[in-house]
């Protein structure tokens, strides 16, 4: 029979392509397809028991299962790293500046906003897995991933690198040393600090603002020049999400709103 | 489609392992299967199964197979279903996110449309488990289908509807009331010097809806435990927001 | 000679279930990837039985021959039991995400087992 023999043909492409989907509903809706197809095969194959059996249990019951397990009702998940001044817990409550924009998108997009804290480097490969759909904390992403779609800069920022006392006593003269990216969290940099460890560290404005209140003398600091800004990344699949939250920092940008924001929040 | 991230670096020689060891089991069996030379089942076998379901009196050969001469495979097979159930109630009962779902009003449309929807899907699963013995269905197919209705109209109307008609006690009570049901018909027959899991009750007409001896009975039940299981199943994934 | 198509598309199959239970990271698809695995040995179980030149095992007055009906009888229960097991495998991959944080199941390897060193 040509027909059964040009489904049965069908099947492992479908099933392929089904298991090669890099988002979850798709591969779950691939898997679908297949046990429709794997159904009709079976009633050609003179099983009407079991066709009707498959497709009922395959194409129906097991999809609802795996969509309703992976479906996130209503919920924005940000990723952030936690800077004092934009995004930063204190007790059981969450403030700062990325927090009250993202908490107004939130609230206008009649979701409820989910924050997982991680370290630095880790927020970029949150957002490219689809774990999370905003990221967030103090991220200057001019050399971010490039799937990843950005915000428009909302605050202007500047670098600084930051040397532990060691460097600074051996009378190192070289202008252009930087310090290493910030990796995983700044309260572990506060606390190399606060016990005079050496530290060699690139930061921006507002983890510099922070680290200095813990007294930086006997470490080097030096201002990188050049401008940069703060922004915010969004997961590539979002684009409603990306268009939406740039619609919210313009508002608040011509309203004078985010003026009064950053005061309130970064003094 | 694919992407780095998505392929653990680790596994990659244990990717190409598998590779091969799909390859080599895959050789062995379509060695193994044409050296049978399995052409076919002697003409015999099938009779003695026409035979048997003549004698069961029932039209589907499939289901008096599996519900009259194999009838412990089937009913160990209901009670691994029974015992998933439970596992299933168990974790995401007591350990899965406490948070009850607000279920999201929907439009006017998809609650009319379930609405009118779901007596028709509940007729369809029931006519599937009746006519199970006559024509292809049977208590697994059509408890499947209207498990299906009803988790169609529990996404659109919300569950607390339905859980104030089918409270969580006493659909926990059916549903092991039926498992107990479906035992105590399979042994049945040792009290009266049958021998077990024979057929107690008398084969009708041929291809009527009252024939088949017990078939149409355990078709039943199995539907229903199937329906009930299923719910539990799917009310459980529904009432409990997950994380991924 | 139906038999024949039906059983090698069903090996390729599992094959491709297992390849993809191996190559992605993802819990989810590694869960689909096993329900493939599952449809497959049903396939292979059915298209064995196809070979008589017979129609289904229905018997509707005027059919002769059928095709063997065992298999079919055996699978038939198989199906709806999988789908039970899948979805006890689903509520156990929720309780993991639910605990590391993520679908990444090399990532979730690594957290198991920095945490058993802290424990020894």
């Amino acid at each position: 029979m040509i027909a059964r023999l040009v489904l049965l043909a069908l099947l492992p492409v479908t099933a392929g392509l089904a298991l090669l989907q890099r988002r979850r509903l798709y591969a779950i809706i691939g898997m679908a397809l297949f046990s429709l197809l794997l159904a009709s095969v079976f009633f050609l194959s003179h099983a009407p028991d079991v066709a009707i059996t498959e497709a009922a249990v395959g194409a129906a019951l097991v999809t609802f299962i795996y969509v309703l397990a992976i479906r996130r009702t209503g919920k924005l998940t940000v990723v952030a790293n936690e800077v004092p001044g934009l995004f930063e817990r204190s007790g059981n409550q969450l403030q700062g500046l990325e927090w009250e924009i993202l908490d107004r998108l939130a609230r206008r997009l009649g979701l409820d906003l989910a924050v997982r804290f991680v370290p630095l480097e880790e927020v970029e490969g949150s957002l490219l897995q689809g774990n999370a759909d905003v990221g967030a904390g103090g991220l200057i992403l001019d050399g971010c991933h490039r799937r990843l779609l950005r915000t428009p800069d909302y605050l202007p920022t500047a670098r600084f690198s930051i040397m532990g006392p060691a460097a600074a006593e051996t009378g190192d003269e070289s202008e252009g040393a930087e310090g290493m990216p910030l990796r995983g969290y700044l309260s572990d940099i506060v606390d190399d600090v606060q016990a005079g460890r050496s530290v060699t560290i690139r930061l921006d404005l507002a983890r510099f603002h922070a680290l200095s209140r813990y007294g930086l003398e006997g470490y080097r600091v030096v201002r990188h020049d050049g401008e940069w800004g703060y922004a915010m990344a969004v997961a590539p699949e979002r684009r409603d999400l990306h268009r939406q939250l740039g619609a919210l920092l313009k508002q608040l940008r011509e309203t004078g709103e985010l003026q009064q924001m950053t005061r309130e929040n970064l003094p | 489609m694919i992407r780095r991230e998505t392929i653990a670096s680790a596994s990659r020689s244990s990717a190409v392992l598998a590779v091969i060891a799909v390859l080599l089991v895959g050789l062995f069996c379509v060695v193994v299967i044409l050296e049978l030379g399995y052409s076919g089942p002697r003409p015999i076998d099938v009779d003695r199964w026409i035979r048997v379901a003549e004698e069961a009196g029932a039209t589907n050969v499939v289901s008096s197979i599996y519900l009259g001469a194999r009838l412990f495979d089937t009913i160990l097979e209901v009670l691994v279903f029974a015992v998933a159930t439970l596992g299933v109630r168990f974790y995401l009962g007591t350990r899965g996110y406490k948070e009850v779902v607000q279920s999201i009003p929907e439009s006017n449309v998809v609650r009319v449309g379930a609405a009118v929807l779901l007596p028709p899907v509940l007729l369809l699963g029931i006519y599937v488990v009746a006519y199970g013995h006559l024509s292809p269905g049977g208590g697994f197919a059509g408890g499947v289908i209207a498990a299906s209705g009803l988790l169609l109209a529990a996404i659109a109307l919300g569950t607390e509807r339905i859980n104030a008609r089918l409270r969580p006690a006493v659909l926990h009570g059916f549903e092991w009331g039926v498992l107990l049901a479906i035992l105590t018909l399979a042994t049945l027959p040792a009290p009266l010097s049958m021998p077990l899991l024979s057929d107690p009750l008398p084969s009708g007409r041929m291809g009527s809806l009252v024939s088949g001896g017990s078939i149409p009975l355990y078709n039943a039940m199995i539907g229903v435990k199937v329906f009930l299981s299923s719910w539990v199943i799917a009310k459980h994934f529904v009432d409990h927001r997950g994380e991924i | 000679m139906g038999a024949f198509h039906g059983v090698t598309i069903a090996i390729v199959l599992f094959g491709i279930g297992v390849l993809g239970l191996v190559i992605r990271k993802d819990l989810v698809i590694k869960l689909l990837a096993l329900g493939l695995t599952n449809s497959a040995t049903i396939l292979c179980l059915v298209s064995l039985d196809s070979r008589t030149p017979g129609a289904a095992p229905i018997l509707v007055p005027g059919v002769e021959a059928i095709v063997d009906p065992l298999p079919q009888a055996i699978v038939l229960s198989a199906i709806v039991i999988n789908f039970a097991i899948l979805a006890l495998a689903l509520v156990f991959v929720m309780l993991l995400v639910e605990r590391y944080h993520t679908t990444d199941s090399a990532r979730i390897e690594r957290e198991t087992n920095a945490e058993e060193e802290t424990w020894s």
